[in-house]
């Protein structure tokens, strides 16, 4: 078996015997031809079975269909080359267990061929998934069109069934289960200090094996979509159309997927972590996915096994759900929910295990009640093998089943809740940084708990007679598995995308996705509580009257949550490619993940860590989890102490000057240093501070050193004190302007500081006019700002804010000046004040907003502007701007011109309403 | 790098593969979830059956094949048991075969699994001989259902089993793989094998027997 060491050191891995990387095509027209000869061989197989045992209808569709979809999908994975090395190795030849050939990637090509790459398989799966997230979204927007008015819209009974079907089908197999198995892939494996997964080659098997699975359950809806829902149950699944064999089989593709990743997860939490990571220092990630991954291998067989009898029946003709010969419907609802209860929590639970990360790092303190959280994990897990029939209160079981059912049910709400008290505990009284992945954990709690609540009603026995079957149902899954999945795994994308893209997100761009889809979940789903208690039932494509207004209104808040989905990608795309680059920990994490590089090196670690503690010591002194050591470029194997050697970098207006930058990348030169700058901002504007800061943090991370920072509302004093209570440092370094102007060095800050930290502080000098002019560095966009009557107009600034919140930025204001009369006139003089005073006021409110700018006033027109802009400034972009009356195409055509290769932006100001900037 | 590669790795099968925190071998553990899950599968059949034979039959066992006659269903007690007894003594001959190999007796570790190879052969060859003469189509009655479900399930698994004990074989041939040290993949396949088998005897007692 593929079988890691992960006391193995590597720092490069160039295989000389190996042969060189095959074409992308090489491996996809395998896969084509593969999948053809799979699904020929399919055809081939049934007809020869049908003919030998003498069947009269040679022609049964749904047979073939079965086992040209079965061998298409096997012949895809094999034909894709997932197979290759077994193939090698059962013939018997020679073959090396840690052959890394496929492993890492380059080039975008290496993400779409087989990777072994647990980073790579990573993010594989969360292309992947959202994918199939998008089109989950989309039926269920279709299904929201249908519900708008009662009667019937765009789809009748049989399609609209199809409709949410596929829907639900597509969201839990395709997109929740597979997403925890993507993020867990990319962060798993560096958590607990391995190299990889345990098999590499299984990992990546199981990510191929979900391609068919998703494409069958995408082409069911053309050949008559099924409709018995996600649940399928018989007589109704029995008597569906080919859709409903392409899910059958679909559902085992992703089961077999699942299971193999769960074998892989639970081998490598097992054996591979790092010395020192005992059971009780792994991140209550590690907990959660070990547990999971218990509940989908001894679960998820039982899918597997409802899934063949129903295809038994189905294609084979066997009577296992036809209660005329002697068989049983209700028979498939056992088995069913004795998986498919627990697997409402191999949904969860991960998303338990991203909040409890998230929900630390970002209060800053330990999580409350860790072994709380980790038993309850378990129990949750086990409980959950013994609640199932609460789906089937009313199916007609065995009655004593009912009480039993009822109580197990009600029992696991109390491990759910130490979990929620356990949250609330950490937030308590903690530094709450309201980043994007907290707001998402915050926003988690508020609808999981809600979603909790309606899971008590029903899950006793007594209020779910009313309320089974109806759309309080809906509103139950919906609070539970979009309110609460869905929300973890955006949580954990915005956590952990700095660390799998090497790129930042936009902050902005993350709240509004947020509370887009916030709002729009809300208005859609909570009034879904309502309209079931009042009776309306699910899965049915037409209502009553009574119910028409308030099913409007949910579908047009729905159309929230597809905004806030456009956000998210965009966001995504756009960072991924251009986001200003990430430093190894931005959030100042303490978990393994955080104290290597962003993205990780194709092996993660240059040396296995070692792991002295538990993993969310925030605050308290001296206490760290791990050590890692120091690579050959950054000063040599040597034992790093990675905490001990963060310096506290001190600053507020001059965070961002080339003085202290400099001194910082002078430091990181001298070994393996790592920076925390904190801004005392205390009575100063946050925002402007924040963006002064993240100009820094900019340009460290380009510079490839590992800086994370953080805005306090604090004087500095005690801004060092809190911080050196979350996490030691080694010294402290305070830049302060000129002893003249500064007011800290009136206040004695070194000294102060000194005696209060008990480390060395090193000071830094910066010049007023060094903190105000931009450094030059690749992750700072110049922008030339032309403009002259606009100058004064508060439109351009908050144009520029926004730009800056995007990407640091640095503005060059040029306000051209062409007179038409001769220039020493009284006149003249008199106009060229006022523009300076335009320029210097115009430059001061960015200076005060956090954006360093400079400028002057050009003797020329916005052509010569745009010119000196080029060449002497050598800005990036040149923003044009003018209002709207004012705009003249054949200016901006001058000055497109004049700037040559330099990107021209226009920016219309209008005199009534602020800057909006215009593509046309 | 291709040097320091090899030192740590069994690129020849001589070397165990270390893993941490746990005393057994990565592939071993592997091998005893995945039966675990494997143990999953047939518990839901087995479900399947036990809801059928004592929710709907009411243990009216076997049910009655054909009304007219009166006739019921009967599976082979006698001819399975004995092909049981087959599969049962494979066990042994694999477990001889993995003992060989710990005194160095390649020849005997060899032997040990084409003996058990045969077994396992003769048990899928008998079993699909009495599918031919049981009397009884997978359509007849949710009792056909089962039966041929979990029978069928178990003979595919038997396949695979032979199927893994072949790859054994042919790596000992053809890569002289496996040492008294490190032995994994054998030892994985031997205990699929052995659970193969327990499954078996299970089923025997319940669909069979009683
Ligand atoms: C306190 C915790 C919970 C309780 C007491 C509870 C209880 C129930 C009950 C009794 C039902 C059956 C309703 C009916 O069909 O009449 C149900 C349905 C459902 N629950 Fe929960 N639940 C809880 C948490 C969760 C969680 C955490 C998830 C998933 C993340 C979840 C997902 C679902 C789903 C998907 C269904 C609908 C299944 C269908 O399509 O019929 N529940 N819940
Ligand atoms: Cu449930």
């Amino acid at each position: 078996m593929a079988t890691h060491a992960p006391t193995h050191a590597h720092t490069d891995h160039g295989h000389g015997h190996h042969a060189p990387p095959k074409p992308l095509w090489y491996w996809w027209k395998r896969a084509i031809v593969w999948t053809i000869s799979g699904a020929l061989a399919g055809i081939a197989l049934v007809f020869f079975f049908r003919w030998a045992f003498g069947f009269s209808n040679l022609w049964e569709p749904e047979s073939y269909y079965t086992a040209i979809a079965s061998l298409a999908g096997i012949g895809f994975v094999i034909g894709i080359g997932c197979f290759d090395w077994w193939w090698a190795y059962l013939r018997g030849k020679h073959v090396d267990f840690e052959d890394h050939s496929l492993h890492g990637a380059k080039t975008w090509r290496d993400y779409l061929r087989p990777n072994t790459d647990h980073k790579v398989i990573g993010i594989q799966y969360m292309v992947a998934v959202f994918t199939f997230f998008v089109v989950g979204g989309l039926l269920a927007e279709l299904v929201r069109l249908e519900l708008a008015q009662p009667g019937f819209q765009i789809a009748d009974g049989e399609t609209y069934n199809g409709y949410f079907s596929a829907h639900a089908t597509v969201m839990i197999f395709g997109f929740v289960i597979p997403s925890f198995a993507g993020l867990a892939n990319y962060v798993l494996p560096v958590m607990i200090g391995a190299k990889d997964m345990a098999f590499p080659r299984l990992n990546a098997l199981s990510f191929w094996l979900l391609l068919p699975a998703g494409a069958m359950l995408a082409i069911a809806p053309f050949v008559g979509a099924f409709s018995a829902g996600w649940t399928a149950y018989p007589p109704l699944a029995v008597q569906g159309t080919t859709g409903q064999t392409l899910f059958e089989v679909a559902v085992q593709f992703a089961g077999a997927s699942s299971i193999a990743t769960a074998l892989n997860f639970l081998v490598t939490i097992m054996t591979m972590r790092a010395p020192g990571m005992t059971v009780w220092r792994m991140p209550l990630l590690v907990w959660a996915n070990a547990t999971t991954s218990g509940l989908v291998v001894f679960g998820t067989p039982f899918i597997a096994g409802s899934q063949f009898m129903t295809l038994f029946d189905r294609v084979v003709g066997t009577n296992f759900f036809n209660a005329a010969n002697g068989g049983d419907v209700i028979m498939y609802q056992h088995v069913f929910w004795f998986y498919s209860h627990p697997a409402v929590y191999i949904m969860m639970l991960p998303g338990f295990g991203i909040i409890s990360e998230v929900l630390s790092t970002f209060s800053r303190k330990p999580i409350f009640g860790y072994r709380a959280l980790a038993f309850s994990t378990v129990a949750i897990a086990l409980l959950g093998f013994g609640v199932w029939a609460h789906h089937m209160f009313v199916s007609g079981m065995a009655s004593w089943l009912r009480i039993p059912m009822m109580i197990t049910t009600i029992i696991i709400a109390v491990p759910t809740g130490v979990k929620i008290f356990s949250w609330l505990g950490t937030i308590w009284n903690g530094k709450i940084h309201l980043k994007t992945p907290m707001i998402w954990a915050l926003g988690f709690i508020f609808t999981f708990v809600i979603g909790g609540l309606s899971g008590v009603f029903l899950g006793t026995l007594t209020t779910d007679i009313a309320l089974t079957d109806t759309y309080f149902v809906v509103a139950h899954i919906h609070y539970v598995f979009f309110g609460g999945s869905v929300f973890t795994i955006f949580a954990g994308t915005y956590y952990w995308f700095p660390k799998m893209t090497g790129r930042m997100y936009s902050e902005t761009l993350g709240k509004w996705h947020f509370w887009l889809t916030f709002i729009g979940f809300n208005g859609t789903f909570f009034p879904q509580h309502w309209l079931g208690a009042h009776g309306m039932p699910r899965r049915v494509a037409d209502y009553d009257e009574r119910f028409a207004d308030l099913n409007l209104i949910i579908s047009l808040f729905s159309l929230f949550m597809v905004a806030g989905t456009l956000v998210f990608f965009y966001n995504m795309i756009w960072s991924w490619r251009s986001g200003p680059k990430a430093p190894w920990n931005p959030w100042r994490g303490r978990s393994l993940e955080w104290l290597v590089s962003s993205p990780p090196s194709l092996f993660n670690f240059d040396a296995v860590p070692q792991v002295v503690g538990g993993p969310y010591q925030y605050g308290i002194p001296g206490a760290r989890h791990a050590v890692v050591y120091a690579g050959d470029h950054l000063g040599g194997g040597e034992l790093t102490e990675t905490e001990l050697r963060t310096v506290l970098v001190v600053a507020n207006r001059t965070v961002a000057s080339s003085s202290l930058l400099d001194q910082v990348k002078a430091r990181a030169e001298e070994g393996y240093w790592r920076f925390t700058i904190v801004v005392p901002a205390k009575g100063d504007d946050h925002r402007a501070a924040d963006r002064r800061l993240q100009v820094a943090l900019a340009v460290l991370a380009e510079a490839g050193i590992d800086a994370s920072g953080t805005v306090e509302d604090l004087g500095p004093l005690e801004a060092v004190k809190r911080i050196l209570e979350e996490e030691p440092a080694h010294e402290v370094m305070l830049a302060t302007l000129p002893t003249g102007q500064s007011e800290w060095m009136q206040q004695d800050m070194i000294d102060r500081v000194r005696k209060a930290s008990g480390i060395a502080v090193t000071r830094v000098i910066v010049r007023g006019d060094d903190a105000r002019t931009a450094v030059r560095s690749a992750a700072v966009q110049r922008i030339a700002v032309i403009a002259n009557d606009t100058l004064g107009d508060a439109g351009l600034v908050s144009a520029l804010q926004a730009r800056a919140d995007e990407r640091p930025l640095a503005a060059v204001v040029l306000c051209p000046l062409s007179l038409d009369g001769p220039g020493w006139t009284d006149d003249a003089d008199k106009v060229r004040d006022e523009a300076t005073g335009r320029t210097r006021a115009v430059i001061q409110r960015l200076q005060d907003s956090g954006i360093q700018a400079h400028g002057e006033v050009i003797d020329g027109d916005p052509v010569a502007a745009a010119k000196i802009a080029r060449s002497d400034y050598k800005v990036d972009t040149v923003l044009v701007c003018s209002y709207r009356r004012d705009s003249s195409e054949e200016l901006l055509g001058q000055v497109r011109a004049a700037a040559g290769d330099t990107a021209v932006e226009h920016v219309v100001v209008d005199a009534e309403a602020p800057a909006a900037p215009s593509g046309a | 790098m291709a040097a320091e590669h090899t030192a740590t790795v069994s690129s020849h099968g001589d070397v165990a593969a270390p893993g941490r925190g746990a005393g057994i071998s990565q592939g071993m553990l592997a091998m005893i979830l995945f039966i675990g899950s494997e143990a999953m599968l047939f518990a839901s059949f087995f479900t399947a059956y036990f809801m059928v034979r004592y929710n709907i039959a009411e243990n009216d066992w076997p049910p009655i094949k054909d009304l007219a006659t009166g006739e019921r269903f009967e599976p082979p007690v006698l001819g399975t048991g004995v092909n049981t007894a087959f599969l049962v003594f494979s066990s042994f001959t694999v477990w001889y075969a993995e003992h060989r190999l710990k005194h160095g007796d390649r020849k005997g570790l060899e032997r040990g699994l084409i003996v058990t190879m045969l077994l396992g052969a003769t048990f899928l060859a008998v079993q699909i001989n009495e599918y031919v003469h049981l009397g009884f189509t997978p359509q007849d009655q949710a009792y056909g259902a089962a039966f041929y479900t979990l029978t069928g399930f178990h003979g595919l698994h038997v396949f695979v089993g032979l199927t893994l004990l072949w790859i054994c074989y042919l790596r000992i041939k053809r890569a002289h793989d496996f040492t008294p040290q490190w032995a994994t993949p054998l030892g994985a396949a031997s205990l699929y094998w052995h659970f193969v088998d327990v499954v078996w005897v299970f089923l025997y007692v319940v669909v069979y027997l009683i």
